[in-house]
């Protein structure tokens, strides 16, 4: 379970000092997607950089099952991500010049070493996204769509007991948007992972099991489980 | 992985830059091997004399032209403690051929340990009229059983073997043994001797004042004995160097050394500039994917290994181009050109280029350390 606890971020100093999240809390139980909506500068992104340890909340609490991650080292966070967190960028930010599957492959060689149920489980990942015949193709030869499966069996690479997800349908079309939100829905559910999925598309919001929608940096509307 | 892979993915931009510090590597090489060139032309005669120390006339040190030691001189370094030996070494300017087809020489007498030429051709056996010749007397037309004449003294040597490594100020050096070295440089220093009995009478004087003498004396030490002790023991009538001190000094080499030096600073920080500007701009272009990749996980160290081995690669292949080149140049060189390669510097070259271009990644570590994570998802401050 996640649970975000009265978080706040606050970025600069006296006048200048800009509140991009205050007082933010909210719950997710394993196995839920959750939809963070808002306009932009509603701290979407802010809050989904506290939850990855990419930054440090000013104040609050962020717990997954129990274990405290807002106090963390850079190290630290660094290994927390690569062991617990996938992250689908909204630009999918795959290394241009690795295959499909050498993408994939990128998540344990950062943790030290390949091993062949490494390889497995990507091949299996590729597979069951659609994406065996693209396994050694690079990036630019994929189609918007692809590239997009591509970063989610990437985010999953590593078994993740949290996801997090930024605009994963900003550049597709709105067929194309859909399928992949129920594709990530399916995995969430399947792999018994929290996922939290920042978008500005209420349409995409709906097929998520819950909603939170953000505006200056507050919680302005909850579904059941937020609080 | 992710070294290699980017290496493989983008061949000619890296394969560009690695050209471009390969001529930067070949032209560290070529510098090196010009100016080793120039060194053992310039003083190879100097450097290679089998001694401890060369002992030059008072104030004479470092011009060898210049210096006289007489037959006692030598003696009485013979017999100075904690010298075991001593011999005269004789140096005099001569022009072998006709005045059509001439070409300057220095005749260097050995006045004991004549077997110390290394021999590459004929024999090292030198006998009265006869000489030794650096191999480079070969560029000239010199062949082994040739008999030469020094003009204009008409003095003539056979020459029955070739040497190494032996010129002096980049000219070819004829080596003899000491009486014939005597005739040969009072005749030089005479010249010509006109004027009737007095001119006679000036000759035989002056070949009386050089009998067993020469330029200089090697010297070889008893076992232990340091130049500074045998130096103080003999006062200042004589002026010590090493060979190697002696080789390095006088005729403009240590301005020559200085300037050939300089050429090869220059080449190797040009090398670092290259390869350290280089990955530092790549670093910039990427600063988005190694964002993301930072955010999926990646620690600095990792990213900073990664650039190590690229930079590794990148100077290897560099160095192989560099070496292929500096060979080519040097093959393509005529003979006469100062061009030695020395595997010893080369290494230190392509060490030096090595070291300065991980120096250069220090501007990509400082770029990758600076890359916040959280970019990756997006702006996240307003």
């Amino acid at each position: 379970m996640l649970e975000v606890r009265d978080i706040s971020k606050r970025y600069g100093s006296g006048h200048t000092q800009v509140v991009a999240l205050d007082s933010v809390s909210f719950s997710l139980d394993t196995g839920r997607l959750l939809a963070v909506l808002g306009p932009s500068g509603s701290g979407k992104t802010t809050l989904l950089s506290l939850i990855a340890g990419l930054l440090t909340p000013s104040s609050g609490e962020i717990v997954i099952d129990g274990h405290a991650i807002h106090l963390r080292t850079a190290a630290e966070a660094a290994r927390f991500r690569r062991t617990t967190v996938g992250i689908v960028f909204q630009e999918h930010h795959l290394v241009h010049y690795l295959t499909a599957r050498e993408n994939l492959l990128l998540v344990p060689h950062l943790s030290g070493r390949v091993t062949r149920e490494d390889r497995t489980r990507a091949d299996e990942l590729l597979a069951s996204f659609g994406l065996t015949e693209r396994a050694s193709h690079r990036p630019a030869l994929l189609s918007g769509g692809e590239r997009q499966r591509v970063a989610i069996a990437r985010a999953l690479m590593n078994a993740p007991q949290i996801m997090l997800v930024d605009e994963p349908t900003a550049s597709l079309d709105t067929d194309r948007g859909l399928q992949v939100v129920e594709l990530l829905k399916q995995q969430v559910h399947e792999r018994k992972m929290t996922c939290v999925m920042v978008t500005h598309d209420p349409r995409m919001a709906e097929h998520a099991d819950e909603r939170l929608i953000l505006v200056d940096g507050r919680v302005v509307e909850e579904s059941a489980h937020a609080t | 992985m992710l070294a290699i892979k980017e290496l493989l993915g983008s061949k000619l931009k890296f394969g560009l830059i690695a050209l471009a510090i390969g001529l930067v590597v070949s032209l560290t090489m070529i510098t090196s091997a010009i100016s080793e060139g120039l060194i053992r032309g310039m003083s190879g005669a100097k450097n290679e004399i089998a001694a401890d120390a060369v002992a030059f006339q008072r104030d004479t040190f470092p011009i060898l032209e210049r210096s006289v030691v007489s037959a006692d001189d030598i003696a009485a370094l013979a017999e100075a403690p904690g010298v075991a030996r001593a011999y005269g070494v004789g140096h005099s300017f001569a022009t072998v051929g006709s005045a059509d087809d001439a070409y300057d020489a220095r005749v260097f007498g050995l006045g004991d340990r004549i077997d110390q030429l290394p021999i590459v051709e004929g024999t090292g056996e030198i006998g009265p009229g006869e000489a030794v010749a650096d191999a480079s007397a070969a560029w000239w037309g010199a062949e082994v059983g040739d008999t030469v004449t020094l003009t204009p003294t008409g003095i003539e040597l056979a020459i029955v073997g070739f040497t190494e490594g032996r010129r002096y100020v980049m000219f070819p050096t004829l080596w003899v043994d000491l009486p014939t070295w005597e005739a040969i440089h009072v005749a030089t220093i005479l010249g010509r001797v006109d004027g009737g009995e007095d001119g006679a009478a000036a000759a035989e004087r002056m070949a009386a004042q050089f009998a067993g003498g020469a330029s200089v004396a090697a010297l070889e030490f008893e076992p232990g004995v340091s130049l500074a002790e045998v130096q103080q023991a003999l006062g200042d009538e004589f002026t010590l160097a090493t060979t190697e001190d002696a080789a390095l000094a006088g005729n403009g080499m240590p301005e020559m050394i200085l300037a050939v030096g300089g050429i090869q600073v220059v080449s190797v920080v040009i090398g670092a500039l290259l390869v350290g500007v280089f990955f530092y701009i790549t670093t910039l272009h990427k600063t988005a994917q190694i964002a993301a990749i930072k955010a999926i996980g990646a620690s600095n160290a990792h990213l900073y290994r990664t650039l190590i081995v690229q930079i590794t690669v990148l100077v290897a292949v560099a160095t192989v181009i560099g070496t292929a080149l500096a060979l080519a140049a040097g093959a393509g060189m005529p003979p006469l050109m100062a061009f030695d390669p020395d595997p010893a510097r080369w290494a230190t070259a392509i060490a030096a280029v090595f070291g300065t271009a991980y120096l250069g990644s220090l501007f990509s570590l400082k770029s990758i350390l600076g890359i916040d994570p959280a970019t990756a998802l997006g702006r996240t401050s307003t």
